[in-house]
């Protein structure tokens, strides 16, 4: 047994003389409150008007703060008791004084828009019952509710906000404009400058330059000649180690072998892998160098199927997209293995 | 409307730095657009707030009246609102059981009233009674 006392809402559907009535007044001041430019002395006199009918027999004061407060749970058991006490009939009145108390003034909030339909699917009228009701009562077709989640929206509803953006970025290109106009300006000023003084420098190194050549051509000519020494030295050198080499293979033809493989392996790890595709492909399977065609189709079938990007499809947006990344990339990989294999 | 918090995988609660964050790191073009336009002005998003508190109300409401499946909530909506049913049961049912309970407490009360009165009446009598005695004991000593 729960020890909850009853809530304000509970004691006022006890105490009411119709406890229907008193649940379609909490729902129909829910929906006033959701009603845009009312002030609380219109909203109390609104419900005041459309509810003189009702038999509830208590002050309405009460109703309207527990929606303020927009307790769920007094708005859950007034949706339920509503339910659980309406006919068809009665469902549809209840149908229109929500509607006109929505739209009085023709304009329909956000809110009510989903409000309105929560009602309909709760008093289980058909979406064709509702726009039909909807238009009889305001004139105009009940049209789908707009999309703050989406740019277009703010396009329309917010035009000030993207014609200030519009000027402020033609100013900033402007003043942009001015500050490289100055800068052509000065550069032009420097390069004449510069021009000057190249000429009187240009003058100067074509003498310095004959110079120059005289003395490297002298240069060269000794350069050559150590170059010569060099190479008859190196050859006997050669000639020296490969003697050695030969006794050593002789010596132990096995082992040198394998000293030799371990070499080979060495370089090729100290050096940068080799810019080979078909090995990186290899590696965004998970596979080795070597691997046989069956074994990158089995690769391909699994890597896709834990990276398809439908498997994230639950969760955010962004998951999908990095996942349709992934696929993207092993299917490229795997497309250009069937290829060259 | 979407839940554009769900869509970019941060809380509602989320502060504007982790928001930017999140949309900035976002690999849908188009929604990092839209979001780019609900979450860079504060007004816009105290708007969406709103919007989006009582969408959800809705959307909690729905799961426990069982209405998920509404043919009116449908679209983006409820692919983005619609919440697994929790177990809380119904509050009408369970506003009935607590007045049950309040009732059978009250007719408790009324039914052992008669016998506890009695008993009552009598422990007070014989109490005075008591007292009495002691008195006129204490009184006629010194007499």
């Amino acid at each position: 047994m729960s020890i909850a006392r009853f809530s304000p809402f509970e004691l006022l559907l006890l105490k009411s003389r119709s406890q229907v009535d008193t649940a379609t007044l909490l729902l129909l001041a829910w929906v006033l409150v959701h009603r845009q430019h009312v002030s609380e002395g219109q909203r109390r006199r609104r419900l005041a008007q459309v509810t003189a009918q009702f038999r509830h027999g208590h002050e309405l004061g009460p109703v309207i703060s527990i929606a303020h407060s927009q307790d769920l749970q007094a708005i859950q058991l007034a949706a339920e008791v509503v339910r659980k006490e309406c006919g068809t009939e009665r469902s549809l009145s209840v149908l229109h004084q929500a509607i006109t108390v929505a739209t009085d003034d023709g304009e329909l909030s956000l809110a009510n828009h989903y409000i309105l339909r929560f009602l309909a699917d709760l008093l289980n009228v058909a979406p064709i019952t509702l726009s039909t009701l909807f238009k009889e009562l305001t004139g105009t077709p009940l049209a789908p509710p707009e999309d703050p989640s989406r740019d277009a929206y703010w396009q329309t509803h917010d035009p000030d906000y993207h014609a200030r953006k519009a000027r402020e970025a033609e100013a900033a290109e402007q003043q942009h404009q001015q500050a490289n106009a100055r800068a052509e300006q000065q550069q032009r000023k420097k390069e004449q400058r510069h021009q000057q003084k190249q000429q009187k420098q240009q003058e100067k190194q074509q003498r310095q330059e004959q110079a120059r050549q005289a003395r490297e051509q002298e240069q060269q000519r000794q350069r050559e000649q150590t170059r010569q020494q060099e190479q008859a030295r190196q050859r006997q050198q050669q000639q020296r180690e490969q003697a050695e080499r030969e006794q050593q293979r002789s010596r132990q033809q096995g082992s040198r072998q394998q000293h030799h493989q371990e070499h080979r392996n060495r370089q090729q790890r100290a050096s940068p892998p080799p810019p080979d595709r078909t090995a990186r492909a290899l590696s965004v399977l998970g596979l080795t160098p070597g691997a046989t065609r069956i074994e990158v189709r089995h690769a391909y079938r699994r890597m896709a199927q834990l990276h398809h990007p439908d498997r994230f499809y639950s969760e955010s947006e962004q998951q999908v997209a990095l996942a349709s990344a992934r696929f993207q990339r092993i299917k490229n990989a795997y497309d250009y293995l069937m290829q060259t294999y | 409307m979407r839940d554009l918090y769900q869509r970019l995988a941060v809380s509602p609660e989320a502060n504007d730095q982790e928001i930017s964050q999140a949309v900035a790191s976002c690999q849908h073009s188009a929604l990092r657009q839209d979001a780019e336009a609900v979450f860079a002005i504060a007004e816009r998003r105290e708007t969406y707030d709103t919007l989006h508190d009582t969408v959800s109300d809705i959307g909690r409401l729905r799961a426990r009246l069982g209405l998920s499946h509404g043919a009116h909530w449908q679209g983006d909506v409820a692919n983005d609102f619609s919440l697994p049913p929790d177990h809380a049961i119904s509050r009408h049912d369970e506003l009935v059981d607590r007045v049950s309970h309040a009732v059978s407490l009250y007719n408790r009360w009324r039914r052992l009233r008669g016998p506890w009165l009695l008993i009552a009446v009598f422990a007070a009598g014989a109490g005075i009674g008591i007292a009495l005695g002691l008195a006129l004991c204490l009184g006629l000593l010194p007499m």
